[in-house]
């Protein structure tokens, strides 16, 4: 155990160290903002449930059994979370990380190594789950005027759920590094858990949960429900935790104690279990693991396609910064199964458009689906902002400790910077524009209005990716062992509240003009002096706000480069004076 | 060919290089030596533009890197002392995007890379990804990369690291023949018999200081030492600079 204890200490040691490290108002910052979030978050799923509890307490006869359908699922997708994020964090543990090399050379024994990483990735995958399944429980309680007993059934049942998921988790990772390589298997469970997380989404969209509110449908609510059958297997995890909850919600303490004991027990005997298990496969697994990854797709010299190095109309450098950012992006399997996740993110946005049921609003049609029309601009704007954080803000980070090919290369910042401006504005101009036509042309909105919503998405794009591109220029990571994630740092804060002051500031000033146009063209009547003069001064502070996104991030982030404030792995200094 | 004038870098109270003067010709092995932390990496990372002095400036082949840094690295092949690479570029897709940046024609640029390959034994892992490889195999990759555009200066910190023993001899002959046909080469090092063997002229620099130049035989004289052993020089000059 004390063994144990020395191989966590690291880990606690880097987290209390963390103030060390001079960077801690940008932390606050961060901690603040994303508390605050969270602290909302938290408070809107009680706030969520116990509305949802209450309701349901005040249907006669059935109110019961669909506050426990809905414990019994919520505790089956908990428990799914819990398997899935147990994957992730315990292939990092055990398999992918750094000091694996260092911790393995140490005079401890494989069997508490592995017991010290695993107890690791337990807390790591479970600490968030944890603090969210609070508010559900609660509410359970209140609702359901529970004692203390309930309570610390709760409290109690929660740790051998998260055990329980961890070592399943563990062990579906031991199994699979038998066979693959670790690097594969992230990418695999990466992508069956987005098509797993997709498949729910669209599922559930096509449901269209909104008919519900409608009292016609209330018949096939009856029908759904009858179908809504949640898997209730004795020998699930998830049941010994349900009927826990349940019997002790009724005040049957024998029995919640008998559930309580089955899920400690198996607890317990699965710590054994995979123990046990770790010393006959787990250093396999490894070994296989430090092995040279191999590729699905290999070609002959000769053969080899090369179709991305005839783009000849570009100059040599251009060329080679194009080509390698594709290659690089497609290449990663985290991008495009990102990629994947998008696409259906935006076919159910489109969707949604399809199926609004504006005829049934007060508001005359034609108002309504040009409000509609011109309010879309900034959720497009809005989407196109957070698709650019996760993929065009990390862009500079992505090169990594390799940057230094950048820097000692023949080519200025400024040629490297617009090189990755434009691999990304390209295809993000097309996205967004497919996405303002598409949903204009759902919604049947006047020729003026799809004239004024393509042509300002047209002049925000550019400012959206410069900001994208010059705030991780400013604020890079080329440290970091994951780059993609950097968007959750405080450049990647920053960069959001621009976009959202960007997008708002075009949107505001457009509004007033765009009224006006829309109202004349309706009542067949013509502009006055004034209006033209409202109209052209604010589509010209747009215009001008516009440029000022593309021109300015960019020369900032060239300028924090060039003042040589990016140091990379410098020996034994960290920080540069020009700070 | 390489003039470094009153080089200057801080880290924020640290003095990582101060006030370096130096200048290095035609065709000449330079060897950088000092103890860890002594400002070598940061003095070469300078050189290869990859950082900006504080004060003082880098001039190659007569220009001035600060104010043309594009025409000056153009000249250089710069080889950093950890071999961070493109993991998801195969190696021969890596060297073509350094030909391109160097502006290598396609027509040169297949027939260098086949050659380039086959010397650093790399032509079998050409349609590899780097992830894939070793690190003496980035290293050679980067080697490989660093002379594709035959460049009038190789700056290179610790030039060995990673490297097997065919590997340094390999590297030992190829400083060699491209010195005698006019490339200058810059390199850091911890060997101090790979300085001793290849270098024309040593400097040794301590606490960011440059304390010390010259040939093995200068260095001797002012170490005040019989032997022709660099390590007993390198020791007493840089313990006499220790003591207060």
């Amino acid at each position: 155990m004390k063994e144990i204890l020395i191989l966590l200490r690291p880990r606690f040691l880097s987290f209390k160290n963390r103030r060390i490290t001079g960077k801690s108002k940008g932390r606050k910052v961060i901690f603040l903002f994303f508390g605050t979030i969270g602290i909302a978050f938290w408070g809107g799923t009680f706030f969520i449930f116990y509305r949802i509890l209450n309701y349901f307490k005040g249907i006669e006869s059935f109110g019961d059994i669909l506050a426990f359908k809905l414990l019994s699922t919520s505790l089956i997708t908990l428990f799914s979370l819990l398997i899935f994020s147990g994957i992730l964090a315990s292939l990092t543990k055990l398999y992918l990380a750094k000091d694996l090399s260092l911790v393995h050379s140490m005079p401890v024994s494989r069997e508490k190594l592995f017991l010290a990483r695993w107890f690791e990735s337990t807390i790591d995958s479970s600490w968030m789950v944890f603090i969210y399944s609070l508010p559900l429980f609660l509410s359970y309680g209140i609702v359901y005027k529970a004692g203390v007993f309930y309570y610390a059934m709760a409290g109690i049942n929660i740790l051998p759920f998260c055990l329980i998921a961890s070592s399943l988790s563990v062990l579906t990772v031991m199994m699979a590094a038998l066979f693959l390589p670790a690097g594969r298997i992230r990418s695999v469970f990466v992508f069956l858990g987005l098509l797993l997380f997709l498949l729910l989404i669209i599922s559930f969209r096509l449901i269209r949960p909104e008919k519900f509110v409608n009292p016609e449908a209330f018949s096939s609510l009856l029908l759904y429900f009858k179908n809504l059958e949640s898997p209730k297997s004795p020998l699930l995890p998830t049941t010994w935790f349900f009927d826990a909850l349940q019997t002790s919600l009724s005040g049957s303490m024998k029995s919640a104690l008998f559930h309580s004991s089955l899920s400690w027990s198996f607890a317990i005997t699965m710590i054994f279990v995979i123990a046990w298990i770790s010393g006959a496969i787990y250093f396999k697994g490894l070994s296989k693991s430090q092995a040279a990854p191999v590729r699905f797709f290999s070609f002959p010299r000769s053969k080899r396609p090369r179709y991305l190095w005839h783009l000849n109309f570009l100059s040599g450098s251009k060329r080679a910064f194009i080509v390698k950012e594709i290659k690089i992006f497609f290449r990663d399997q985290t991008q495009w199964s990102q990629i994947f996740l998008i696409v259906a993110l935006i076919a159910i946005y489109l969707y949604n458009f399809s199926v609004l049921p504006l005829e049934r609003s007060s508001i005359k049609l034609e108002y309504l689906q040009n409000i509609l029309s011109f309010l879309n601009m900034g959720l497009v704007a809005f989407v196109l902002s957070a698709v650019s954080a996760r993929f065009v803000f990390p862009a500079v980070s992505l090169e990594g400790e390799a940057f230094w090919i950048v820097r000692s290369s023949p080519v200025s910042i400024r040629t490297f910077l617009w090189t990755k401006f434009f691999v990304y504005f390209f295809p993000l101009l097309f996205l967004s524009e497919l996405l303002i036509v598409v949903t204009n042309i759902l919604l049947h909105v006047t020729p003026i209005m799809m004239v004024v919503s393509v042509l300002t998405i047209l002049f925000m794009v550019p400012g959206i990716i410069s900001m994208g591109i010059g705030m991780g220029a400013i604020y890079p990571d080329f440290k970091s062992e994951n780059p993609t994630q950097s968007f959750t740092s405080l450049g990647g804060l920053i960069y959001m509240t621009l976009c959202m002051g960007f997008i708002a500031a075009v949107i505001v000033l457009e509004a007033g003009p765009v009224y006006n146009i829309f109202m004349t063209g309706i009542r067949r009547g013509s502009l006055t002096l004034f209006q033209w003069i409202w109209i052209v001064g604010s589509f010209s502070m747009v215009f001008a706000l516009c440029i000022g996104a593309l021109v300015i991030p960019m020369r900032l982030g060239e300028k924090k480069i060039l003042q040589g404030d990016l140091e990379l792995h410098v020996s034994g200094h960290g920080t540069d004076s020009n700070k | 060919m390489i003039e470094l004038k009153n080089l200057t870098k801080h880290f924020g109270s640290v003095v990582a290089v101060n006030r370096l003067n130096l200048f290095v010709s035609k065709g000449e092995i330079f060897g950088f030596i000092g103890p860890n932390g002594a400002g070598k990496t940061t003095t070469l990372r300078m050189m290869g533009g990859v950082l900006s002095p504080t004060e003082g400036s880098v001039i190659i082949d007569g220009i001035n890197i600060a104010e043309e840094p594009e025409e000056a690295k153009k000249r250089i092949g710069f080889i950093p002392d950890r071999p961070f690479l493109y993991e998801k570029l195969t190696g021969m897709e890596f060297l073509r995007f350094t030909a391109d940046l160097y502006g290598i024609e396609d027509g040169l640029f297949y027939k260098k890379s086949e050659e380039v390959l086959k010397k650093f034994s790399l032509d079998d892992w050409a349609e590899e990804l780097i992830e894939s490889y070793s690190h003496g195999m980035k290293q050679r990759l980067i080697l490989s990369a660093a002379i594709l555009h035959e460049p009038k200066v190789i700056v290179i910190d610790e030039p060995m690291v990673g490297l097997d023993p065919a590997g340094i001899r390999l590297v030992k002959t190829l400083f060699r023949e491209v010195a005698k046909k006019g490339t200058t080469i810059f390199m850091s090092t911890h060997s101090l018999g790979m300085a001793e063997d290849v270098c024309n002229r040593i400097g040794i620099i301590h606490k960011g200081s440059l304390i010390a130049t010259g040939t093995i035989e200068e260095l001797k004289c002012l170490a005040q030492v019989q032997e022709r052993d660099l390590e007993k020089i390198f020791m007493i000059l840089t313990e006499e600079e220790t003591i207060p």
